[in-house]
């Protein structure tokens, strides 16, 4: 309460390639500035950094943006999952997503697609280990992560054929046999 | 609940930060946020000010000098963990960064966070005790170096004034090759909080005697735990299975642990026996094999 | 294996082989939610919206004191502060939603606000509406609120004793249940072998990642329209009710819901936003907080369960007697029902003659118990196939020989005398799941691995007697695309896109050119509720009926359009083209005018269709099986439509010395009579066999004398992705459901079996079990400690 005698400041914040500057006062948190500009594919699931629902790129890093205050991003780069693409030209990321199954709820995806996106980013070609570890700040209750991790894979294994490179670790994801979990990666479908 | 209201400093140098520490009551440091806000949130915590560290960049990173390494305080936990002198030079601590949180909070949470925060289950202090780190506080006052061993008071309070701020971790580098174990053991695979913690270095001679021993454990007591005991345990003999069993044993009977949702007492005594144990063990593995 | 079961019905059209379903295409809704397109409750704003606020009760058990609002009402930017002073009436009807028009329960019925006392940790007192998020908060804050705290019952058996306080009512049973089947006392005595043991499970938390959250406005015409994440959008009748508003007054547009498993089946924020819209005509806000969520809604039943089995040397099961116990928390909600489930499931998928059931659950000043994923199966599972096994350790008999002694067959009747119509898997589920685990991995020192499996059957479809119905409506359009409207809620399982694949095939169109309206209370014909795995089931039917109505329209003009009988035509590929039928001389044509496979395209039937007044649109209502209950002394009689039958294997390792347990393996198999898309069944399979697995291992909501002690996502841990290893999938297809094209459900049945299956496993791996979930470290380390000198016997598997 007493909330008048805080001040609000104008910052920069720079998402999805949009430069937006807004006022606000600095217990704003960069979740609830983000949704306030109407970037509602950033969620909120629990507002304490343990679900991951919230995860944006913050200058290329994934982070729950309910633990970073809006004035620490001001004049940063800021991704949300919308910045990837969209239904008409989707990031081959989200197009794995939906491919392999990996979208129930689909409350957990966007976040999930970011961290999966700085996974691959750094490391384009995973392992299973990798994927998991990667993705492990983000719940999802729905899927039991194991079509999640496949759609990560079939986007790297798709991005490294586009590129030219062959896939030597982990197993394929397209041969249809034996995709990480064991069970079949359901890609290439449409 | 929306954050409680706050005012947000934002210094561009480390004096003007120090300077509102100083002057402004109930003012608080905030770097990576990661914990702070979630008290904050709960209510557990409600600073009138806080003071962003963000944009102070003498405090971070990673400074590799002859015979320490000097970590900024608001370096992050991913960035530790993928720092090539850390690896090198205090695996233990990479070890530890490895099993911190989520790989999304490490992104943002920073060390000197972590120490100042006084957590006694925080993931930072078994490995900081057991490389017989400094911590550098800062304040208009001046600065002093505290040992890790003397930093932590009880659970979240430290030797930190209020006026002060955890500026650098301050690692001595040794000459002689130490082996190091870091074991974790929480509710789940990531993303938990310690139910117990142990870290180990060892300093072995080439026919395995023990020269020098650290062990640290963590969520056990009121603050993270040097254990002279079972250093003692093992340091001057040679190593060997029964001398870690006596080490672990020690760990046990130093520890006072707490009952919570997560675990009882006499499961953290137990288990945390077992971790000193298995670590010393890891560390000492080639030597006993 | 089992005999094959020959399909009871063929599919209601002689379709050439499948294109559409059986396929693992994308869903329909897949993308959208890939890039972050979909909105969700909490997404969406209204131009001079109000943020809404609930005070919750902070204790148990308590009477309401003093409750003055007059600071909070007088807070600049609050618009409305409501107690139960100002609704007197107000109740939330915890009783099904009335599909069937049966009366509700007397005493089930909550109040929307407590008045005089509070029952729960969370119950919720006043509601507050204001111009901002702060504003409502701090209003909360200055509302005097003062209790005083009275004697609770903080376990179900307390609450049963002579004595206890009264939760509500005039005495806290709940509901209790009855079932008599042959002579249980001749059953125990013909038995050579009696084995009795107790099992426990405990409150679980659903966890879906989206809080509950609507917005509520008052339209032009005075309707109340609230816009909320929602399994059940015939809520509009509950809210109605407590509103004191004709039914046709309150409008309830679902949004695609964040995960529901049950947890969304009971009105959440509805009659909040309503009366707060209401009371100040401006469109209202409400989004819980996780740790409001956690608080304020449902939560699974704990069960208390005995089972005395008898048995003969042969591993035959003579009798059973068994007694549950469950904790319903402080209001009813849907435990009746949870109870009925678990005691009709209690004694697992077996065929026992005698049989004696005694089921009661009771009030307690806990946390409300209601619907979750399996609705009393998981706990009837956990306590059914643990006690399998320990009949099997007994009689020194391999566990699967013993189940195979004692599976349920198709013709064989359930313990209220239920018939099994459909196929009865088992054995042949248990049996590739086992398979599927491969070689076993080796014991080390500190490193016990050990295997277990648990069959289930688990019903899909409602309780008979609600008298179930589902509508749908399927339209083409001019230029050959499809339009599903159905008032089925999509909470994340794939049920809109079963719809829309179902009207692909049968329509002949691929999956992209059918498009689904849904989850509007006013504008899409009522598919009841997404629960019970019934939308499959029941909206599938209806969608079949439907767009089989389309279908024969469009197969009628195109044969006259072909020159050839209706039989001879076929559609597929958005095209209608000619097949030699048998005993017809008709060859498929290959002059039509246009289109890829030579056929005519379905824009142009459909063209003629509509200037010729043939209907090219049709909405369908399905009506399932009604029976008329149980009879109340022995309970016997029919309860579902249908049974999925399933089993799931895993290998575990549990550290004997910190009691941590891995799951190296994991496989589950389950007849699913026919996968409409295998790649949704398979993540239900998968999905649900992980909520299971954190059943198992790690999720217990506690509660300490009411109080919730687990609050928000740190201390109620889910499993994160690098805590189980992903589970096999095995999908049978016995065609044998009574779901579209002999589809049976399968999103509640794949959570049932993982939890006894662990629990199998760490037994195997110990030689000492566990009785009770979750199977923590501390209970593990336990039983490492009791077993240590234990011999376990040789499997083969």
């Amino acid at each position: 309460m007493g909330g008048a005698d805080v001040s609000e400041r104008k910052i920069t914040l720079r998402v999805n390639g949009r430069t937006h500057e807004v006022s606000l006062p600095g217990h704003r948190t960069l979740l609830e500035a983000l949704r306030d500009l109407g970037h509602t594919d950033v969620k909120n699931g629990c507002e304490k950094g343990d679900c991951g629902a919230c995860t944006v790129l913050l200058n290329g890093r994934a982070v729950n943006s309910c633990l970073v205050l809006a004035w620490q991003a001001d004049g940063a780069t800021i991704v949300t999952n919308s910045g990837l693409g969209t239904a008409d030209d989707p990031h081959p990321i989200q197009t794995a997503f939906a491919d392999a199954g990996a979208v129930q709820c689909g409350f957990c995806t966007p976040g999930l697609v970011l961290s999966a996106k700085a996974l691959l980013d750094a490391n384009p070609n995973p392992t299973e280990a990798e994927i998991r570890e990667a993705i492990s700040g983000n719940l999802c209750r729905c899927t039991g992560y194991s079509q999640i991790v496949e759609a990560v894979r079939l986007a790297a294994v798709r991005s490294l054929k586009g590129s030219g490179e062959a896939s030597h670790r982990g197993q394929s994801a397209t041969d249809g046999s034996h995709s990480p979990s064991g069970s079949r990666v359901t890609g290439e479908v449409q | 609940m929306t954050l409680p209201k706050f005012d947000l400093l934002q210094p561009s140098t480390l004096g003007e930060a120090l300077e509102i520490l100083s002057t402004t009551q109930n003012a608080q440091p905030i770097a990576g946020g990661t914990a702070l806000l979630v008290e904050m949130r709960g209510r557990k915590a409600e600073p009138g000010v806080l003071v962003d560290l963000g944009r102070l960049g003498d405090l971070h990173g990673v400074a590799p000098a002859a015979n320490e390494l000097v970590i900024g305080a608001t370096t992050t936990i991913a960035e530790l963990l993928k720092n090539p002198h850390v690896t090198e030079r205090a695996s233990i601590l990479r070890d530890a960064c490895s099993t911190f949180a989520s790989p999304l909070v490490r992104n943002r949470a920073t060390i000197g966070g972590n120490v100042a925060q006084g957590s006694p289950a925080g993931d930072m202090a078994p490995a900081l005790l057991v490389l017989d780190a400094s911590i550098e506080l800062r304040s208009v006052r001046g600065k002093r170096l505290v040992r890790a061993v003397d930093f932590w008071k009880g659970p979240r309070k430290t030797t930190r004034k209020s006026d002060e701020m955890v500026v650098s971790i301050r690692i001595p580098l040794s000459q002689t090759p130490w082996l190091s174990s870091w074991k974790k053991l929480g509710l789940r695979k990531a993303d938990a909080i310690s139910v117990a913690s142990a870290a180990v270095r060892l300093s072995l001679t080439a026919d395995g005697k023990c020269e020098g021993a650290r062990v640290a454990v963590g969520a056990v007591a009121p603050t993270p735990l040097r254990l002279a005991k079972s250093e003692n345990a093992l340091v001057g003999k040679p190593i060997s299975r029964e001398a870690i069993a006596q080490a672990a044993a020690a760990a046990a009977a130093s520890s006072v642990p707490i009952n919570d949702v997560r675990a009882s007492v006499d499961y953290r005594r137990r288990v945390v026996e077992v971790l000193v144990r298995r670590a010393l063990m890891e560390a000492a593995w080639e030597v006993l094999t | 294996m089992t005999d094959p079961v020959t399909p009871k019905t063929l599919p209601p059209h002689h379709l050439p082989p499948l294109k559409q379903i059986g396929k693992p295409l994308r869903r329909v809704d897949a993308l959208g939610k890939a890039v972050g397109a979909t909105q969700y409750a909490a997404d969406f704003t209204m131009p001079g919206m109000l943020h809404a606020k609930v005070l919750r009760s902070p204790i148990a058990s308590g009477k309401i004191v003093r409750l003055d609002v007059a600071r909070a009402r007088a807070l600049s930017g609050v618009a409305c502060v409501l107690t139960g002073a100002d609704l007197p009436d107000a109740k939330l009807g915890t009783d099904m939603p009335g599909q069937s028009g049966r009366a509700a329960r007397t005493g089930s019925d909550a109040p929307v606000l407590a008045t005089d006392v509070v029952r729960f940790h969370g119950e919720p007192i006043a509601l507050v509406a204001a111009e901002t998020l702060e504003i409502a908060e701090a209003a909360l804050q200055l509302i005097d609120l003062q209790l005083e705290p009275t004697p609770g019952v903080f376990c179900p058996e307390q609450g049963l004793m002579p004595g206890a306080p009264n939760v509500f009512g005039t005495d806290n049973a709940v509901a209790s249940y009855k079932i008599r089947k042959g002579d249980v006392e001749k059953g125990m005595a013909q038995a050579d072998l009696v084995i009795e043991n107790t099992f426990f499970v405990p409150f679980v938390e659903h966890a879906y990642l989206e809080p509950e959250a609507g917005v509520a406005w008052v339209d032009e015409q005075g309707t109340i329209t609230i816009r909320v994440c929602t399994q059940v959008i015939e809520h509009f009748r509950t809210v109605a009710k407590a509103l004191g508003v004709p039914q046709n007054k309150v409008r309830v547009m679902g949004t695609m819901v964040g995960g529901g498993f049950g947890g969304k089946e009971d009105v959440t924020v509805e009659i909040f936003l309503a009366l707060l819209a209401r009371a100040t005509r401006r469109p209202v806000k409400l989004v819980y907080t996780r740790e409001e969520s956690f608080l304020a809604t449902s939560k699974r039943h704990p069960f208390k369960i005995t089972h005395k089995t008898g048995v003969k040397r042969t591993g035959r099961i003579t009798a059973a007697e068994i007694t549950m116990l469950a904790d319903s928390g402080a209001y009813p909600y849907l435990t009746p029902y949870v109870l009925l489930y678990a005691t009709g499931m209690a004694a697992g998928p077996y065929k026992i003659d005698n049989v004696k059931i005694d089921s009661v659950a009771a009030a307690t000043n806990q946390p409300f118990t209601s619907a979750f994923r399996g609705f009393g199966g998981p706990q009837a599972a956990f306590a059914y196939e643990s006690q399998m096994d320990e009949v099997a350790k007994a009689l020194l008999m391999d566990p699967l020989e013993l189940r195979r002694v004692n599976y349920l067959k198709t013709g064989d009747t359930t313990v209220t005398g239920q018939a099994i119509r459909s196929a009865a898997w088992s054995e042949e589920c248990a049996t590739r799941a086992l398979a599927a685990l491969g070689e076993k991995t080796p014991d080390t020192p500190d490193r016990k691995v050990g295997r277990g499996f648990a069959s289930y059957f688990q019903s899909y479809g409602r309780i008979m007697w609600f008298h179930d119905t589902s509508r749908a409506w399927v339209g083409m359009e001019l230029d050959g695309t499809v339009i599903v409207r159905c008032g089925v809620p999509d909470i994340g399982a794939g049920q809109s896109n079963s719809l829309c694949q179902i009207a692909a095939e049968v329509l002949g169109v691929p999956l992209e050119r059918v498009s689904i309206y849904s989850t509007d209370s006013a504008l899409t014909p009522l598919a009841g509720t997404s629960t019970a795995t019934r939308q499959l089931y029941m909206s599938g039917n209806a969608v079949l009926q439907a767009a089989g109505v389309v279908r024969a329209s469009l197969v009628k003009k195109a044969a006259e359009m072909l020159g050839v009988s209706p039989e001879d035509v076929d559609l597929a590929d958005g095209e209608a083209s000619v097949v030699r039928s048998p005993g017809s001389g008709a060859a498929r044509a290959s002059s039509s005018p246009s289109g890829l496979g030579g056929g005519m395209p379905l824009a142009d039937v459909a063209a003629r269709c509509a200037s010729s007044g043939l209907p090219l649109a049709h909405l369908a209502q399905f009506n399932a099986p009604f029976t008329e209950g149980l009879d109340p002394e022995t309970g016997r009689g029919d309860i579902w439509p249908d049974f999925t039958f399933g089993a799931q294997a895993v290998e575990v390792a549990v550290d004997t010395e910190t009691g941590e347990v891995e799951i190296l393996k994991s496989a589950a198999c389950h007849d699913v009579g026919r996968a409409i898309n295998p790649a949704a069944a398979r993540g239900q399979i998968a999905g649900g066999s992980h909520q299971g697995l954190g059943y198992a291992l790690m999720e217990e909501y506690v509660v300490k004398d009411g109080m919730t002690q687990t609050p928000s996502l740190s201390e109620y841990l889910i499993p994160t992705a690098v805590d189980f290893p992903s589970t096999e999938a095995i999908l049978l297809e016995s065609g044998t459901g009574v779901g579209p094209f002999g589809a049976k459900g399968i999103g509640e049945p794949s959570l049932t079996p993982a939890a006894p299956a662990v629990a199998n496993a760490i037994a195997d791996a110990l030689g000492v079990r566990i009785f009770s979930l979750p199977l923590t470290r501390e209970k593990v380390l336990a039983a490492a400690d009791a077993g240590k000198n234990v011999v376990k016997p040789d499997r083969h598997w």
